[in-house]
């Protein structure tokens, strides 16, 4: 499934969320998918519909156990673009 | 004025030797913003309860943590605070935290500029060790100024 929308969520959807979605853009871009959107919220409302692909850090996973496996991507390090960068690319090729 | 003036100032910069616990530790670690009326006290308990409900998920790297919770739970004025605790919090048992950046954010983006800087400088765990061992509240104001 082509990816369209990359949604970033934390407990409180601007602080661990936002990082992640300003590394997350610039990961994009590098892997050379620009039409990808991105952005963030808060982690109750994620839904499988609200985006293709999810990033979350490492204490947030259990959180979107809802999420098929296919569609969200964990983060250990939520400031290690590197780790997100091979994570991201999994997804998108 | 750059974005990081604009949201930290040198008195809601400090060293701590030591917390009691996590809860402690945000406690002390808010207060600066209570004091300077940038948030209000519901705002710690606010955090706690985050805390508590989703876990530390504000530990953004090993011995950092941005402490924040949503704009609703206490935002008068968005600001940052900075508390280096010398002994580290655990907020997850046997991994201690001693960089405690407190985010007051009134909005989910307005805050961009400030959190670009802080990314980009925390993404180097050198950055934080500085900052760790910075020798006074005076240096670590001027390292977070330098970024």
């Amino acid at each position: 499934m082509a990816i369209r929308k990359i949604m970033c969520a934390c407990g409180s959807g601007l602080g661990s969320s936002l990082i992640v979605h300003m590394n997350t853009e610039e990961v994009v871009k590098k892997l050379g998918h620009p039409e990808v959107e991105v952005d963030h919220t808060t982690i109750s409302d994620i839904n499988p519909t609200a985006a293709d692909l999810f990033v979350v850090g490492a204490d947030l996973g259990d959180f979107i156990s809802g999420i098929p496996e296919e569609q969200k991507v964990v983060l250990s390090n939520i400031l290690d673009k590197a780790e997100l960068e091979e994570k991201l690319k999994a997804h998108l090729g | 004025m750059s974005a990081m003036s604009d949201m930290l100032k040198r008195e809601n910069v400090q060293i701590v030797e030591s917390c009691k616990d996590w809860e402690d530790a945000i406690h002390v670690a808010v207060q600066p913003l209570v004091d300077g009326g940038f948030v209000t006290p519901d705002y710690i308990a606010g955090i706690i309860e985050n805390t508590n409900k989703f876990g530390p998920y504000f530990v953004l790297a090993p011995d950092l943590a941005l402490l924040h919770a949503r704009p609703e739970q206490g935002v008068v004025e968005q600001q940052l605070a900075v508390t280096i605790a010398r002994t580290g919090v655990e907020f997850k048992p046997g991994e201690p935290v001693r960089v405690l950046v407190t985010l007051a954010a009134t909005d989910p983006d307005s805050h961009l500029d400030v959190m670009r800087i802080l990314a980009t400088m925390f993404a180097d765990p050198a950055n934080i060790e500085k900052v760790a061992t910075a020798a006074s509240a005076d240096e670590v104001y001027r390292l977070f100024m330098e970024a």
